[in-house]
């Protein structure tokens, strides 16, 4: 919730700044209240937060360098964060693998409170519309393939606040970071120097100004510091709304395996995704249309529940018709009515009762030997915690450039700021992570060699190690999004056969295997695998397009991508 | 900005043009100063005729300092395990950049801890790297600010001028000079005699090979026009085993006027053996290849195996060790 009203601050501030800066360019400061530093890191998001536990965790860092971050928030609101045992955030992540090393390394990891997070054991993801499925476990990533040692799990389910928590109580035990927060940037200007080597400055809310070696926006999708540097970006809306919430459940049966799997189905509106965050609490994000989003939102107490149950069990057709009489009713309909309706579905869709798809019409569904079915679909979602419902615009967006030239030089992006992806492979944040580690990784070999790091030759090696890695990532996550939101008669035809899909979702496994750390972030020989997952795609997409789906060479392509992938995996 | 350096490049011209008729002893040319005069302006922009050197610094820094550290090492310095990972690699050292353009390579040895000055025939580019400097924090070391940098200064003068004082140097670095000078036996001695005994020479410089040619001369200045035209005379390029010969040759002749020392002891070289293949051995002399490899878009430094003589084709790194006497 909290993020909500950062996301709207952010707006807010972002929009200011090209106003304020147009009107004020030529202004002059007066210099007396001008601090030098040498690193301001605006945001205090998950990225600018660790970017700056990462840095001050050096202690080269710490001696030869002023760093301060900046954040318009309340950040001692997130210090302070607490729920109830089983009460659960709305914005979950999946920490991969790669990413809980990197934490571990920096000394943030041990400030998590891990008994709030849910290792995933087991992914299952499907076509909504062929049904075609896989299942993958963690005994799927290669051995020895990732940075990681040896790793029971795939990824690990975290709450945004507890991972910021644990940033802000690591940083609190080090002396080498200033720290300010509710205090906004409210313009950046570069200074007046006849040299023609003007610094960023920085000036804030609270009226002092910081003149900077080098200022890092960490500031999310509106990036004001990308703005300032002049770094346009590449980009559009998907005509897609995540809703958020979550959701309490049924526990799983004795008989079944813990809540544990993370369940995501492929439907043409966009996917939907079950992330397991206890034995009876897991974590909803729902790509849907903007309509739909908006009704459901909104809606009355135990509708979204009711909707979130059946869209994971009937027949993509029944969920078709479910959507239409949604947006048909307008303000949405009651409880009854679409319970009803979900009803009424079941039976023309002959769902048995007993069956685990039985959702409306199902009688008991706690107790007792579960159905055979029961594991192909996530447990029953029986109501939403307080508050936790909200929605989420998105969007593919990657900044020409992650390091500012002329007169934005001095500047350098990481996390949503330099890229924002569609969140089916949970990959948004462990990608400014991975950011994260690059950068301090170029600015502590730079401190080695005397450079000035705030300089462009001193940040190529970061730009270097992340833009091309990122792209591959969001370029398959973002064709992968297309692929099934895809109306195309020829996609459509190979759903309704089934055969071939199921190497498409190997794609779909490829990245989230990737997602697992299977692939890991550090180094620079890491890309091969999403190389492969995004030629793959690439070709299927392209076959796709040009309307001749021939199944036996697709399955080819893919299908030996895929092993290459995995076979390259093992050897490292 | 343009027009300042215009203004000094003139006044410079004119002071080159007394010295020469007061016959000073000079290797620097006069055409070649007025030549980067007018580019000097130009240095600190990353993206522009410089950008090379820009790209180059930090492989040149990493060979100072690893090779400082080395013989640090070597010679069992219990201090080295903190210079290792610090930023105060070169931190109580008295360092000396001879030629140093705008500055580049004397604000990253500042940086690294040295007490650094940097010279240079050239007044524009003293100014050029004075001004820059200024804008740093760090370089014109305030107090209070947290930062281990040593300390910079800079002078409008050349090496053969800075013998007259008596201050020498643990560290003398001439990067990319000794290709524009007049006489490179006369520059050689200068920058080895402001050298402390046990101290240590970096030199880097472009060797004279038909790949130099071609890379430096045909393709940087005329196909691709990275580096204005005339920069580089391939006659005057220096090949690696020249450097070599010279210093096997080469003993220092005016060994510090301390009452005390035998003054009239003949020092010795300061290679005093070679391999077969002629290369000398690592704890005098080193010679590394320095390549730029075009899909990495940086310059790398060839590994000592590479080949005998580190892959030193084109442009390389020398340094050599003063005897300690
Ligand atoms: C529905 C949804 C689900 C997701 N699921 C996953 C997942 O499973 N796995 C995953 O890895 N990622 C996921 N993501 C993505 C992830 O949430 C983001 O990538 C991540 O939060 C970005 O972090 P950031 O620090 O870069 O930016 P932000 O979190 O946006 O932080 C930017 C900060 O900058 C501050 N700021 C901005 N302007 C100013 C200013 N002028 N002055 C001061 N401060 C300023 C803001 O207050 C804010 O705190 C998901 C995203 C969505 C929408």
């Amino acid at each position: 919730m909290a993020s909500l009203s950062v996301r709207r601050a952010l707006k807010r501030s972002g929009s200011q700044i090209l106003t304020r800066q147009r009107r004020t360019s030529s202004r002059a400061y007066s210099s007396e209240n001008v601090e030098d530093t040498d690193v301001v890191i605006v945001g205090g998001g998950p990225a600018g937060l660790a970017l700056a536990s990462a840095l001050t965790s050096h202690k080269i860092v710490c001696d030869s360098l002023k760093v301060t971050l900046v954040e318009a928030g309340d950040l001692s609101k997130v210090q302070d964060w607490s729920l109830e045992p089983n009460v659960f955030s709305n914005r979950v992540s999946s920490i991969t693998n790669s990413s809980r090393a990197f934490l571990e390394g920096i000394g943030v990891w041990d400030y998590v409170d891990e008994a709030r997070t849910t290792p995933i054991q087991q992914m299952q993801v499907w076509d909504g519309v062929s049904d075609a499925r896989i299942t993958f476990d963690a005994s799927d990533i290669p051995l020895g393939s990732s940075n990681v040692p040896e790793c029971s799990h795939m990824a690990q389910m975290t709450e945004n606040l507890n991972l910021q928590r644990a940033l802000l109580r690591r940083l609190s035990t080090i002396q080498g970071l200033k720290l300010l927060q509710r205090v906004k940037v409210d313009l950046i200007q570069r200074e007046n120097r006849e040299s023609g080597t003007g610094w960023p400055l920085v000036h804030l809310s609270d009226g002092s100004v910081l003149r900077t070696r080098l200022l890092v926006g960490a500031d999310g999708f509106n990036s004001p510091v990308r703005s300032y540097a002049g770094i346009s970006s590449y980009g559009w809306s998907y005509d897609t709304q995540a809703i958020v919430a979550t959701l309490n459940h049924f526990e799983r049966s004795p008989f079944q395996a813990p809540n544990n799997t993370a369940y995501q189905r492929f439907l043409p509106t966009g996917p939907i995704a079950f992330l397991p965050l206890s034995p009876t609490v897991s974590s909803l994000v729902w790509s849907t249309k903007p309509p739909l989003a908006a009704i459901l939102s909104k809606s009355e107490p135990g509708v979204l529940e009711c909707m979130i149950n059946a869209v994971f069990r009937l027949p993509e057709i029944s969920v078709r018709y479910l959507h239409q009489r949604i947006l048909d009713s307008g303000s949405g309909m009651s409880k009854e009515q679409i319970q009803e309706e979900i009803a009424w579905r079941e039976r023309s869709d002959s769902i048995p009762s007993h069956s685990a798809y039985a959702s409306a019409s199902k009688s008991a569904s706690e107790g007792g030997i579960p159905p055979s079915d029961a594991e192909a679909i996530p447990s029953l979602v029986t109501s939403i915690q307080a508050g936790t419902v909200a929605s989420f615009p998105l969007r593919f967006n990657h900044a020409d450039s992650y390091i500012g030239e002329g007169a934005g030089s001095r500047t350098v992006l990481i996390g949503d700021a330099a890229h924002t992806v569609h969140p089916l492979a949970g990959q948004g944040l462990n990608l400014g992570l991975g950011d994260v580690e690059a950068l301090t990784r170029c600015i502590i070999r730079a401190l080695g060699q005397g450079a000035d790091i705030g300089s462009y030759t001193a940040l190529i090696p970061y730009a270097r190690e992340r833009y091309f890695e990122n792209h591959k990532v969001m370029a398959a996550v973002d064709k992968l999004h297309k692929l099934y939101s895809s109306t195309a008669a020829p996609v459509v035809w190979a759903r309704s056969v089934g055969v071939e899909v199921l190497n498409e979702l190997d794609s779909v496994k490829a990245a989230l295997m990737m997602n697992a750390g299977a692939y890991g972030h550090t180094g620079g020989n890491n890309g091969s695998g999403w190389n492969v997952l995004a030629r793959g795609v690439e070709v299927l997409a392209g076959t796709a397009s040009a309307g001749k789906m021939l199944g036996a060479g697709l399955s080819g392509v893919i299908g030996q991508g895929l092993q290459t992938l995995l076979k390259s995996g093992g050897q490292r | 900005m343009f027009s300042t350096a215009l203004r000094q490049s003139t006044r410079l011209q004119r002071s080159l043009q007394s010295r020469r008729n007061l016959q000073t002893a000079s290797t620097v040319n006069a055409a070649e100063i007025a030549h980067f005069s007018r580019l000097s302006s130009l240095w600190w922009d990353e993206h522009g005729e410089f950008a090379f050197l820009h790209r180059m610094n930090p492989v040149r820094m990493q060979f100072v300092r690893d090779k400082l550290l080395e013989i640090a090492r070597d010679e069992g310095d219990e201090n080295t395990a903190r210079l290792g990972a610090g930023r105060d690699a070169l931190s109580g050292l008295d360092v000396l950049d001879v030629g140093c353009g705008g500055g580049l390579l004397s604000e990253s040895l500042a940086r690294l801890g040295a007490r650094t000055l940097g010279i240079d025939a050239s007044e524009s580019n003293i100014g050029i790297a004075s001004l820059h400097a200024s804008a740093d924090p760090q370089l014109s070391s305030q107090p209070g600010s947290p930062s281990s940098s040593g300390s910079l200064q800079y002078r409008n003068t050349s090496a053969e001028e800075l013998l007259k004082d008596k201050k020498r140097y643990d560290v003398v670095c001439s990067m990319e000079v000794i290709e524009h000078v007049d006489n490179p036996p006369a520059f050689l001695s200068a920058c080895a005699e402001l050298v402390k005994p046990g101290g240590h020479l970096f030199l880097s410089t472009i060797a004279r090979t038909p790949l130099s040619y071609l890379l430096t001369i045909v393709a940087a200045e005329y196909v691709l026009r990275k580096v204005a035209v005339g920069t580089h005379t391939y006659s005057k390029f220096v090949n690696p085993s020249e450097l070599v010969s010279f210093f096997r040759e080469y003993h220092s002749p005016s060994p510090l006027p301390s009452p005390g020392a035998d003054s009239t002891r003949p020092s010795r070289p300061w290679i005093t053996r070679t391999y077969d293949n002629g290369l000398p051995t690592r704890t005098e002399a080193e010679i590394r290849g320095l390549i730029y490899v075009p899909w990495k878009g940086d310059w790398v430094l060839m590994p000592r195996s590479s080949t005998a003589w580190g892959a030193a084709e084109c442009n390389y790194m020398f340094w050599v060790r003063k005897p300690a006497e």
